[in-house]
C-alpha cells in the first residue's frame, strides 16, 4: 500500500493517519497492563516531529490535531490538552523545518528533545494550573525519556523503511515543484 | 523564506491566526471539560462506544495470540507446575470437604435464625474489551451497557474478587474503574477487626489503606472487604488482604487476578432506601397538632371517603 501511495501527499497523509490509529489500538488491547509499570514511549508524538520536520506538508496541522484529539478522547486523557500542545509544537518545528535540512542529525535530535520536554512542562503546569491529579512526575518524565530515546528509531525507520529523507536543497517534486 | 512559492507570503500570516485559533479551540475544548466534566465525559463515552467495539474483530486475534505466546512460555516449565497443580489440588480437595461442611453448618445456621439473603443481588457478565492504553490510568472497558441496564457505580468483580466500579456507561460499552486507579476510593472493612477504612488507589499494584481508626488492630493477613458505607457498593464483597509494605504503610493485596481480567460480573445493586427526613416528633394523642401530624395518618383516616373517586378514576 505505501509503494502505491508514495509520492503523492494524500497518500502519506492517509499513510500517517493510519499509523497513528493503529498505535492507539495497539494501546487499547486489553494485555493486562500492570499498576505502577513504566511506561512506553510516546510514537505517536515521535512520529509527529520526525514527519514536521522532513515533509511538513504530510502532517497539516488540522490532521495533527484531528489524530491527537481522538487519541485523547480514547486514551482517557483530558481532552484538548495534549492536541493544543502538540500543535504548538509540531507548529514550532514546522517554522524550523527549513533550518533544519542544514543541520546534523544529531543537532536535530537535541532540538525535538527540548520541544518535547517544554510540551511536558506545559502539560504539567497547565494540570496543575486548573488542580487536576497528575501523574507522578518520574513516570512522566520516563515516558518522555522514552520517546526522545525512541526519536532516531522511527527516523530511521521512516527513512530505511519507507525511503522518507530530508529534501535536499533544490529537489523537486513530482509537480516539477520546489520542495 | 519568501523564495518561490508565491502565494506563501499571504497566506502566511492568515495560516498562523488559523493555528491559534486551533490551538484556542482545542484548550477552550479543555477548560469546558474542567468545568463541565460531565457533558464531555459523555461525548467521550458516545466516541468510545462508537469506536470500540467496532475495532473487536481486530483486537480479538491479537489479544488471543499474545495470551498464547504468554501461555506457551509457561510450558517450558510444565513439568514442575504440574507436580505444583497437584499438591495444591489435594490441600484444595481437603479445603473443598472443609467448605461444604461449612456451608451446611451456614445454611443451618441461617435457617435457624431466618436471615433472608438479598435476592435482588444478580449480575451481567462482560467481557473486557480494551484497556485504558495508558500506564497513568488503571481502567478497562467492557462490552455491556445501557443496554443491558447497567448504571454509574456499580460494583464489577471477577470470579472472586472486587475489580472496580462502573464509571461512565455507553449504549453497548462502559468503564470499569479499576481499585488500582489513583482516582479510586472504596470505602472498606477489614475483618476479624471490623476495622472502617478507606482503600485509595494510587497507580501500584497494592493499594494503601487510609483512614483506619485503630491502625494497630489490623494485622497483615486480615481479609478486607467491602463495608457498604455510602451505599456505594454492597457490602461484604471480598477485596483481599492486608499486607504491610517495607514503608510500613497497611495496603491491600487484590483477591482479583487483574494480570488476567477476561470476564468481569457487574453486580446490579440497587439503590439503598434512602431515610431522608430526619423523624418528626411524636406527639401524644390527645393533642393533635397539625404542623407535626403526619400527612399519611390523615390519609389513613380519610381512607374511605377518597378508595371510591380512586376506584372511578382508574376505571376511566
Amino acid at each position: 500500500m505505501a509503494d502505491a501511495l508514495k509520492g503523492t501527499v494524500w497518500g502519506w497523509r492517509a499513510l500517517f493517519a493510519a499509523v497513528v490509529v493503529g498505535l492507539i489500538y495497539l494501546r487499547l488491547l486489553p494485555l493486562g497492563h500492570q499498576a505502577g509499570a513504566w511506561p512506553a514511549p510516546d510514537f505517536v508524538l515521535c512520529l509527529t516531529c520526525a514527519l514536521v520536520l522532513r515533509r511538513p506538508e504530510f502532517v497539516p496541522a488540522l490532521l495533527i490535531a484531528a489524530m491527537v484529539l481522538i487519541e485523547d478522547l480514547l486514551l482517557m486523557r483530558p481532552p484538548g490538552l495534549w492536541a493544543a500542545l502538540m500543535l504548538m509544537g509540531t507548529e514550532f518545528l514546522r517554522r524550523r523545518a527549513q533550518f533544519s535540512r542544514e543541520i546534523a542529525f544529531v543537532t536535530e535530535w537535541i532540538m525535538v528533545a527540548v520541544v518535547m520536554c517544554a510540551m511536558l512542562l506545559g502539560y504539567r503546569l497547565a494540570l496543575a494550573l486548573v488542580m487536576l491529579p497528575q501523574v507522578a512526575f518520574g513516570h512522566a518524565l520516563a515516558q518522555i525519556a522514552g520517546s526522545i530515546a525512541a526519536y532516531p528509531l522511527v527516523v530511521g525507520v521512516l527513512r530505511l523503511g519507507l525511503g522518507l529523507r530530508k529534501p535536499a536543497t533544490g529537489e523537486l517534486d513530482a509537480m516539477g515543484r520546489r520542495l | 523564506m519568501a523564495r518561490d512559492n508565491t502565494g506563501q507570503e499571504y497566506t502566511r500570516p492568515v495560516r498562523r491566526i488559523l493555528i491559534g485559533m486551533l490551538v484556542l479551540v482545542l484548550l477552550s475544548l479543555f477548560l469546558i471539560w474542567r468545568i463541565d466534566n460531565p457533558r464531555v465525559e459523555r461525548l467521550r463515552v458516545a466516541l468510545v462506544d462508537r469506536v470500540v467495539p467496532n475495532m473487536e474483530w481486530a483486537m480479538r486475534p491479537v489479544t488471543r495470540a499474545t495470551g498464547m505466546i504468554e501461555q506457551f512460555q509457561s510450558y517450558t516449565r510444565v513439568y514442575e507446575q504440574n507436580r505444583e497443580l497437584r499438591r495444591e489440588l489435594q490441600q484444595m480437595k481437603a479445603w473443598r470437604e472443609a467448605a461444604l461442611q461449612l456451608e451446611q453448618a451456614n445454611a443451618r445456621l441461617l435457617d435457624l435464625n431466618q436471615v433472608r439473603l438479598d435476592p435482588r443481588l444478580t449480575h451481567v457478565t462482560g467481557v473486557v474489551l480494551a484497556d485504558s492504553g495508558s500506564p497513568f490510568r488503571q481502567s478497562v472497558l467492557i462490552n455491556v451497557g445501557a443496554r443491558d441496564g447497567i448504571v454509574d457505580g456499580w460494583a464489577t468483580m471477577d470470579g472472586l474478587g472486587l475489580v472496580g466500579r462502573i464509571s461512565g456507561v455507553g449504549r453497548s460499552t462502559s468503564r470499569v474503574i479499576l481499585l488500582t486507579d489513583a482516582n479510586s476510593r472504596v470505602p472498606v472493612t477489614v475483618q476479624p477487626s471490623g476495622q472502617r477504612a478507606i482503600l485509595s488507589g494510587d497507580n501500584t499494584p497494592l493499594p494503601p489503606l487510609d483512614f483506619i481508626e485503630k491502625s494497630d488492630l489490623v494485622r497483615p493477613g486480615d481479609r478486607i472487604v467491602t463495608s457498604g458505607d455510602g451505599g456505594l457498593f454492597p457490602a461484604g464483597l471480598l477485596v483481599g488482604q492486608v499486607v504491610q509494605g517495607p514503608d510500613r504503610r497497611l495496603r491491600a493485596t487484590l483477591s482479583a487476578d487483574y494480570q488476567r481480567l477476561e470476564f468481569l460480573r457487574v453486580l446490579r445493586s440497587h439503590e439503598a432506601e434512602r431515610i431522608d427526613d430526619t423523624g418528626a416528633l411524636i406527639p401524644p394523642p390527645d393533642l393533635p397538632d397539625p404542623d407535626l401530624a403526619d400527612p399519611a395518618a390523615d390519609l389513613d383516616i380519610a381512607a374511605p371517603d377518597t378508595a371510591e373517586p380512586r376506584a372511578e378514576a382508574a376505571d376511566g
